[in-house]
């Protein structure tokens, strides 16, 4: 094993490092011949370009994999202090996983919601306890390997992940709970998550992606190999979510990766008849972040409600993709996206409504909102619409706008200080949105998030400071009157 | 030394002039009111003693307890003790009245760090909320938004009862308001003139008379075209009850005529123009 490892850790981005991780893992040969499969697609697919619609507002060469190495080690022994944080966060969930860098290293699940034949486990025990349930739903019908070159590299060398899946009319009350956390330098990771909620099921998820703060990924060394890009790390997470007739699933997506961590990943959910998903995609962390975040609406009657809250500073980078895709009559998708940006932070957000024929008596509506803080920092809002039947209810908004200076005003009329009323204007912001969040202690958990990104005004480093106007004294104008 | 001084105020809004050379003296204890037909710049000065950056002072002075009041940021003068009853009070969405009004009330009486205890918070904003007869479902609403216009009014007096202000500018409150609503908050105004015993002064702006029966002014003054024009004692505002603005306009023509011909101080009537 030891062999492997260092195999791996040498062999970089290669077949030879698809087969000795799917050897060291010790998986079946379905699942080998799935990795090398998609490791030739990987091949055969064209690195992304500047001109591809996709990628005309995000580099293709921040993702770069030169110096990345493909698997990490957990470290052993015990969780250092800033990981053990955030896993003590979340107060008594139903159950908890921990990937840290590229392995599952906790993994816990409520008694009672085991009997009742819930699973949520990391892939890899449940590839060998679940191989049925995995070889039929893994990248097969929501997400596939095909479809970019990220998604086919994902196919190929993913590890760690989890599994949830939830019997038919089984309802789970307490939010289930799932972590990854990166603290190698030059790792790239590549978690899987399959949710499949059965009939009339249940159930809440929150998945949470964190690294150490600063510049580089925590202090840990497991051996990198030379050429290694010190303090960088790459993470190509993949969720997929496959709701049954009925199911109700609530998830929420915390990103709060390092100021050192590219990502891009994809969120799909694909809905059959009645099928609700309520989904809030969190994007604080990273250095540049590409997310889709995509929900088919497959059977009649589905609903999703798609709520996105990103927050950009320094020079972070979100470039988020939204589909809604009905491809069913009496569906409803419900979008809306705040976005606010500050130092020379950017964000774009890409929103498609693809309504196919014959998904009549649709209900779509999508909404950006874009919230700009410092001179430096950009907005961009794209909305687009595919509209191949003709009986439906559609609306699309964007607003993109600086901070209100009549509002500050009146804020600080009242005696608040200037950097104090931006911050009450910017949690008033987001507020609409986390109304919509029934979870309090997550809700509480984000404004404080929030305020720390705006503390950095408070402090007066400058960065994002807003210029103040006073009024003109008499001494600096003198007018003809 | 009066505690708000108003010297020779010029004002300006992008290439206007609104104020042109206004002049007043408040103390506490006192009652102001300012009365004027609509443009004579009085939601200006309103604003102006705020700190409201869209207006721009040209010339002249004010002084707030012997201190340069146009140099002070907003918040700094709410913290003071100024404190302005907007006429039209924006709407913050997002932003909750309660939190709104525990963060303002906590700057105001100088915690820095920390916000004002919630239990002591909750204690006076229901006394408050109380004696203005305000429902109390408004606080947990976003600040202004979709409220009435009576219930805006309402907020801002609130507001003015919770942050005890020194020096009150109550900007048109009584605008828009039914008779029984003028009651509440004249009621309201009056308790806290009563309980500041001394410590409190109110410029009291507003195109009607009518909130005059309720809240006694100790001085009015009437605006026209950017000039403090008469002031007097209580009975000129029965008297611009019974004649409008009417009669002051037409001795503010004589003397405006007669001080562009001839550039001196005249008094024409009640009117008076004052030269600097």
């Amino acid at each position: 094993m030891q062999e492997q490892m260092t195999h791996l850790a040498r062999a970089g981005f290669s077949r030879e490092s698809v087969l000795a991780l799917s050897e060291r893992l010790g998986e079946p040969a379905w699942m080998r011949e799935f990795r090398l499969a998609a490791w030739e697609t990987f091949e055969r697919l064209p690195w992304p370009a500047p001109a591809d619609p996709e990628w005309r507002r995000t580099d293709p060469t921040m993702f770069r994999l030169e110096g990345i190495r493909p698997f990490a080690d957990a470290p052993a022994g015990a969780l250092p202090a800033s990981l053990q944080q955030v896993v003590d966060a979340w107060q008594a969930p139903a159950g908890l996983l921990l990937q840290r860098n590229s392995q599952g290293v906790r993994s816990q699940l409520d008694a009672g919601a085991a009997r009742r034949g819930v699973v949520f486990t990391d892939l890899h025990t449940a590839l060998r306890e679940r191989g049925d349930l995995i070889r039929e739903n893994f990248m097969t019908t929501c997400v596939r390997p095909d479809e970019t070159k990220f998604r086919a590299l994902h196919a190929a060398l993913w590890s760690g992940g989890a599994l949830l899946y939830v019997p038919d009319g089984v309802e789970i009350t307490t939010p289930l709970v799932s972590l990854a956390w990166i603290d190698a330098d030059g790792v790239g990771i590549f978690p899987h998550l399959l949710v499949i909620a059965g009939q009339n099921s249940k159930v809440t998820l929150i998945t949470c992606a964190a690294s150490p703060p600063g510049d580089r990924p925590g202090s840990s060394i497991d051996g990198g190999g030379p050429g290694r890009v010190e303090g960088q790390a790459f993470a190509d997470p993949v969720t997929e979510l496959i709701l049954r007739d009925g199911a109700q699933i609530r998830l929420v997506t915390l990103q709060e990766w390092g100021s050192n961590v590219a990502e891009i990943g994809i969120i799909r959910s694909v809905l059959a008849r009645d099928a609700e998903l309520r989904s809030l995609l969190v994007g604080f962390g990273g250095k540049v972040v590409k997310t889709n975040v995509e929900s088919i609406l497959d059977g009649p009657g589905a609903t999703s409600e798609m709520l996105g809250l990103v927050f950009g500073d320094s020079r972070q980078h979100f470039d988020l993709h939204t589909l809604q895709e009905h491809r069913a009559p009496h569906t409803l998708s419900d979008l809306l996206y705040k976005n606010a940006v500050k130092d020379r932070a950017r964000s774009v957000f890409s929103g498609m409504i693809r309504v196919l024929p014959g998904a009549q008596k649709t209900n779509a509506f999508q909404a950006n909102r874009n919230l700009i803080l410092s001179g430096g920092a950009k907005a961009d809002s794209i909305p687009n619409l595919e509209i191949m039947a003709n009986d439906l209810r559609c609306t699309h908004g964007s607003a993109t706008s600086r901070i209100n200076e009549e509002h500050l005003f009146y804020l600080m009329s009242r005696g608040l200080a200037r950097a104090q009323a931006v911050r009450m204007v910017v949690e008033g912001f987001f507020a609409e949105l986390l109304d919509r969040v029934p979870l309090d202690d997550l809700r509480a958990r984000l404004q404080r998030e929030i305020d720390q990104k705006m503390a950095d005004d408070a402090d007066g480093n400058g960065k994002g400071e807003i210029p103040t106007r006073r009024p003109v004294r008499s001494e600096e104008r003198q007018p003809a009157l | 030394m009066a505690d708000l001084e108003i010297r020779d105020l010029t004002v300006q809004v992008e290439d206007k002039v609104i104020l042109k050379g206004a002049n007043l003296t408040l103390s506490k204890g006192e009652v102001h009111a300012l009365m004027g037909p609509n443009g004579s710049g009085k939601s200006t000065l309103a604003n102006v003693l705020m700190g409201n950056p869209f207006y721009q002072v040209v010339k002249g002075e004010v002084l707030y307890k012997g201190q340069d009041l146009l140099a002070m940021s907003p918040d700094e003068r709410a913290r003071r003790g100024l404190f302005i009853a907007f006429q039209y009070p924006v709407s913050i969405p997002g932003v909750t009245m309660s939190s709104f009004l525990r963060t303002a009330v906590s700057a105001r009486r100088g915690y820095d760090k920390e916000l004002m205890p919630v239990g002591e918070f909750q204690k006076l904003l229901k006394q408050k909320m109380d004696e203005l007869k305000i429902e109390p479902a408004i606080v947990s609403r976003y600040v202004n938004e979709g409220f009435s216009g009576g219930e805006k009014k309402r907020a801002e007096i609130l507001q003015m009862a919770m942050l005890e202000p020194e020096i009150a500018i109550m900007d048109e409150t009584d605008s828009g308001l039914d008779i029984d609503s003028v009651k509440v908050v004249s009621d309201g105004v009056n308790r806290m003139l009563e309980r500041a015993k001394g410590a409190m002064g109110i410029l009291l702006i507003t195109h009607y008379s009518r909130i005059l029966h309720f809240i006694k002014p100790s001085y009015v003054h009437v605006m026209f075209d950017g000039r403090f024009v008469v002031s007097g004692g209580p009975d000129l505002a029965e008297e611009l009850e019974q004649s409008g603005y009417e009669g002051i306009k037409a001795q503010f023509e004589v003397i405006a005529a007669e001080v562009q011909a001839e550039g001196a101080v005249r008094r024409a009537g009640k009117v008076f123009w004052v030269a600097h």
